[in-house]
Formats: structure tokens, sequence, C-alpha cells
């Protein structure tokens, strides 16, 4: 007797329409075993460390796959934006600075946090805040000078115009709305004069500024003797000097415009459970000493001191200079015309 | 009869053109996917309305455009662009002509390790090269230590200058420039050469009279390729140039990516495009029509 169905399906369509068959479950098994968060992060050194500090020995044990979305902040808050209306994003956690945060946070794109769904909130040091943008690491914005050129530093901005310093200057043109806001400090002691700032900016660069593009860059730039004196991140002067060329940073007297560096979680997170363990992973103290001990960033929380070298390194000197938190509305607003202005004027001479 | 000849030929016409659509169909319509729709949705962005919370409102508005046109920042980043690219394109001409036509000419069995040796530099990436020019331009470079210490010369500091962006281009253009303009002497005889020569014209003019008249449509191609890859050069500006110089395309890059404003971003690139195609088919215009091809 034929046996009608062998005779209408191949073994191959059999098998394969098995495997179509069974592929949902073994998907639903695969998604059941892990949870994931996504995390749209920059790359280099601060991947590899959230991966060291965070995914690997905090989040990995607790059941949570961490997959990095590498990119730069820019395009990220981009996404972020135009991704608004979808029901599901694609990241559960972005990392971004603190304006951009800032940003966000004021145009409703990412979730309301509070110790109930982050119970290390209640760490993040005060001054900081942490409603929606959560502080990760924080740095100040220093005169970074070669001890075996300079025998005295410049004290503060205005020292930068003398004529002592003409073409020995460096910056990297991407730090543009901080230098304005150091700038800003020196000349109202606000960090939002901006009009003041640019006529500074205009006689700095009249003093023989050099611009590179990235900070990297400023390394041989020290090395060789083009420059003796740059303007960047406290961190990035700790990196150096353990990387073996001892540069030293002065905190401008007028005060240091912080930088911040944190998280946020965007309201259509496909997993935001993972994404609030995330965060409180990140605020670990472990976590947080981990990025001091290779990143010279400061913590952003109360519990964790640092100690040993890396304290001693980091520690504010006596008596404790001013820092000084950028005012975000204010800048986030400016930022556009600042950005034009500095292309026009400062980059292009 | 007639009626089956005439049923036959369509058939065979049928054929040709379905052979015509298998053929060109799935690279026109690659073309058409990858090409033609993103312009399409970068032309209607470029007509957007820029914001910084929303990062883009939808609009038909010129102002990305006019607000290049009428600022003179925007229109001197498009002078030296153009400005750079003329002259990389006059340079690789000046060189790579007289290289191209010896290497086409030459007879030696050393003729293909040249060939090689012309194409080595492609073996590697733009950016991987332009990274080799920075050791040699900077302060503390070979060019700063040999001024120095074996001329006891001033310091010499290349880097972030036009010139270093030039000449780091240069190095990328010239062997697609040799190589063009090699395929392009090869395919003219070179017994017009021993034919002026034996009416006693000196090789120079021979080589003027007869075979660059001749060659004028593949120099024409040449220096349109070279054009074109110097008006959206982007990795060398960027690295060699430094931010105190600007070019186009990093200008574009920087609307795009540092501001987030992708009309302005849109617009720009669709005027770098529009010029280079201008410029291109000015080029056209400009060589008399008998020197041209086709």
């Amino acid at each position: 007797m034929p046996d009608p169905v062998h005779n209408r399906l191949s073994r191959r369509a059999v098998l394969g329409a098995g495997t179509l068959l069974a592929a949902p479950a073994l998907l639903t098994r695969r998604t059941a075993a892990a949870e994931t968060c996504v995390v749209g992060t920059w790359g280099g050194d601060y991947a590899n460390l959230l991966r060291d500090n965070i995914d690997d020995p905090i989040l990995k044990p607790k059941g949570v796959e961490v997959i990095q979305d590498i990119g730069d902040e820019t395009p990220r808050v981009a996404k972020l934006t135009a991704q608004r209306k979808l029901p599901r994003g694609t990241m559960d956690i972005a990392c971004v600075g603190a304006v951009n945060g800032y940003r966000v946070t004021d145009a409703d794109l990412v979730e309301p946090l509070d110790a109930a769904k982050v119970p290390n909130l209640k760490h993040v040091l005060s001054y900081l805040g942490a409603t929606a943008f959560v502080p990760h690491i924080f740095s100040a914005q220093v005169i970074v000078y070669n001890p075996a050129t300079v025998t005295a530093p410049p004290q503060s901005f205005a020292d930068l115009l003398d004529l002592k310093w003409k073409g020995k200057i460096g910056m990297v043109s991407t730090v543009a709305p901080w230098v304005m806001m150091g700038a800003s400090l020196l000349e109202s002691g606000t960090t939002t004069d901006f009009d003041k700032a640019k006529a500074f900016m205009l006689k700095l660069n009249d003093n023989g500024l050099r611009l590179y593009p990235e900070t990297d860059a400023l390394a041989p730039a020290f090395k060789s003797g083009e420059i003796d004196v740059a303007v960047i991140w406290l961190a990035r002067s700790f990196m150096w000097h353990n990387a073996g060329f001892p540069v030293k940073g002065q905190f401008p007297k007028e005060g240091a415009i912080i930088y911040v560096s944190g998280m946020v979680v965007p309201k259509n997170a496909p997993n935001k459970p993972a994404a609030f363990k995330y965060l409180n992973a990140m605020l670990e103290p472990s976590a947080q000493r981990g990025f001091a001990a290779h990143m010279g960033y400061l913590p952003t929380v109360d519990d964790a001191p640092l100690s040993g070298t890396v304290g001693e390194q980091l520690s504010l000197p006596q008596p404790r200079p001013k820092l000084v938190t950028p005012d975000y509305p204010a800048i986030s607003k400016a930022l556009p015309d600042l950005n034009d202005w500095w292309l026009k004027n400062i980059q292009h001479t | 009869m007639n009626h089956a000849i005439t049923q036959a030929a369509r058939a065979a016409s049928r054929r040709d053109a379905g052979a015509a659509f298998s053929l060109l169909g799935p690279a026109s319509l690659l073309m058409l996917l990858m090409l033609v729709v993103p312009l399409g949705y970068m032309l209607r962005d470029s007509l957007n309305r820029f914001d910084p919370t929303e990062m883009m409102i939808a609009a038909v508005t010129p102002e990305n455009y006019l607000r290049f046109f009428v600022d003179p920042f925007y229109r001197s980043v498009l002078y030296t662009t153009i400005r750079v690219s003329v002259i990389v394109t006059a340079t690789c001409l000046a060189f790579g002509l007289p290289m191209a036509w010896r290497l086409a000419r030459s007879t030696s069995r050393w003729k293909s390790a040249l060939v090689v040796l012309t194409v080595l530099p492609l073996f590697i990436g733009s950016t991987t090269r332009t990274a080799g020019w920075m050791i040699l331009f900077s302060r503390g470079g070979m060019l700063d230590i040999v001024s120095r210490r074996l001329f006891d010369a001033g310091s010499v500091n290349l880097m972030y200058t036009e010139p270093a962006v030039i000449l780091g281009i240069i190095a990328i253009n010239l062997p697609f420039t040799i190589l063009t303009l090699q395929s392009v002497f090869e395919g003219i005889d070179p017994r017009l050469e021993q034919a002026a020569a034996s009416m006693g014209a000196a090789p120079s003019r021979a080589f003027w009279r007869i075979v660059f008249p001749l060659a004028l449509p593949g120099v024409l191609i040449a220096a349109v390729l070279c054009f074109i890859l110097c008006m959206n050069a982007f990795a060398t500006p960027v690295l060699l140039g430094g931010p105190k110089f600007q070019m186009m395309a990093p200008l574009l890059f920087w609307a795009f990516s540092g501001d987030n404003n992708w009309p302005f971003a849109a617009a720009l690139a669709f005027i770098l495009m529009a010029t280079t195609l201008g410029l291109t088919g000015l080029a056209n215009v400009v060589i008399p029509r008998r020197y041209r091809g086709g």
C-alpha cells in the first residue's frame, strides 16, 4: 500500500520544517537562561573597564548578560532621539556625558530613577545629582604642564594669556564647551557668561593656541616640546603619569569645571529591570574603585573612598580646590551656537 | 511566412530583453537600493529644520542651503577644498603622465615589478599611510630631525598644515592616476610615435602632438578620478590638517556626528556632490570635443 505522506514530503523537508518549528522553543530557552542588558557605550578603555569591573564580576554571576553597543556619544543621542516613538528601543542603558544627560532628560526620553529602582542611588554625591542621569565617573578640568620644562605653572586661565606661553598651549578641539565655561568662570565667576568667554578665547587664540584632534595627540606634543601647557581633564594626567610621562595638574584658582560621565535608561528600553541592576552594579564601590585605579576618574559615590597609591594620586590638594558644576540647562541651550562660533573663530584662523 | 518571421523576431527580442534584464537588473536594483534611496532620504532631510532637542523637524525649507551660501566661513571651506583638489590633481597629472607613459612603453623584464611597485601603496589603507606621514611631519619626526641635525636648520613642523594635507592626498591619489594613465597609453599604438620619428619629430614633439591628444580622453578620466577622490577626502585632512584646517568632508562629518545637525549635514553633502559633478562636467566642456572620448 502506498504511503501518501512519504510520497508528498521529502526527508529534507520534514527535517527543515521540524527545525523551524523547534526554533522558537530553542530561542525562548536561550533568552530565559540569561537576562540581557544592551549598553550603548564608548569603546576602548571605557568599554573594557565596564566589562572588567561591572559586566563580568557583578552582573554575570547574577545571570545578566551584557551586550555592548559601541559608538560615539552624539550618534548614541541621535539614536535615542530617533527611537523615541518606538515601543521598544534597542538600548537598555545609554552612556552619555552630563550635558547630553540633561538634554535627554529634558526631552523626556529617559526613565526617571529613584532608590526603589536603583538602591545605590542613595550613595551618589549630592552635588552631582541623580534624577534620570546617573553619574558614573567625574573629573575636573585642570591646567596640565610638563614639570621638566615648566617651573612656575599657570595658576589660572588668566595666566595662559601671558606671552611666555605663546604657542605653547595645547587643547583638544572637542572640549570647546568646557573650556568656554572655564573662561566664563574666570571672567565673571559664573559658567554662563559666554560673551566674555568668547572674548577671552579670541585672546588665547591670538597667543598661539594649538588645537589637537584628540586628547591622545597631546602627549607626543608635550614630549616633543611643541607645547608646555594644556587644558584637559585631571584623569588624563593621571593616565599619562602612570604610563611613564610625569605631567602635573594645576587646579585653576578661579575654580575647575567638572566633567561628569554617566548613564541613562531610555523610556523604551527593552529590559528595564536589567538596566536598573546595571546601574546599581555601576555604583558599587568595587566598580567605582576599578575606574579610578585605571582611568583616574573620581568615584561618584560616598562609599568608595580611595586608598593606597591611587588615593594619594587622586586626592584633591589642600586647601580643597573649588569644583564647579556646569549650569546644564544654560550650556545645553547655548551649545549649538557655541560650537558654531568655536568652529568659525577658533578652529578657523 | 512573414507572420512567422515577425513572431520569431519578437520572441528573439523578448529573449534579448530578458537576458539584458537578468544581466543588468541585479546590479541596477542594488544601485537603486544602496545609492538612490539613501540619496532620496538625504535630500528630504536637507530640507528639514534642525532642533537641538527634537534633532529634526519636518519642513520644506531652503535654510540649510542658504546658511551655507550666505556664510563666508562655509564658502571658504568649499574654496579650500576646490583649491586643494585642483593642486593635487595637477600635481598627480604632472608626476603621473611621464611615469605612466614610461611604464606603458617599457619593454623591460622589470615592467611587472614596476607596476607592482606602483600599486603597492594601495595595499596599505589610506589611514595607515597617513599615520606614517604623521610620524614624518610632526615635530620630533623624521623631517624635523633631518632638518635640525643634518642641515643645522630650524625646526620643521608640517603637521596640521595645508601642504601636509596636499602631500598626503597626492601620495594616495598618485597610484590611481598612474594606473589609469598607463592603461590609456597602452592602448595607443607605439608605431604612431615611430612614424612621427621617421618624419623627423623629436620624442617630445611626437608625445605632445600625437600621443597626448590621443590620450586626452583617458587623461580627463584620470584627472576626474583624482579630483573626485580629493574633493571627498576625509581621513587625510582630519589627521594631517588637524582641527584648524577645514575641508568639506570633515565639515560634513562634524555637522552630522559632532553637532547632530542632520539637515545641515545633508545639505552639505548635496552641495559637495553638486560642486564635484559640476566641476567635472565643466572639465568635459572645456576640453575640445574632438579630443574627448566617444
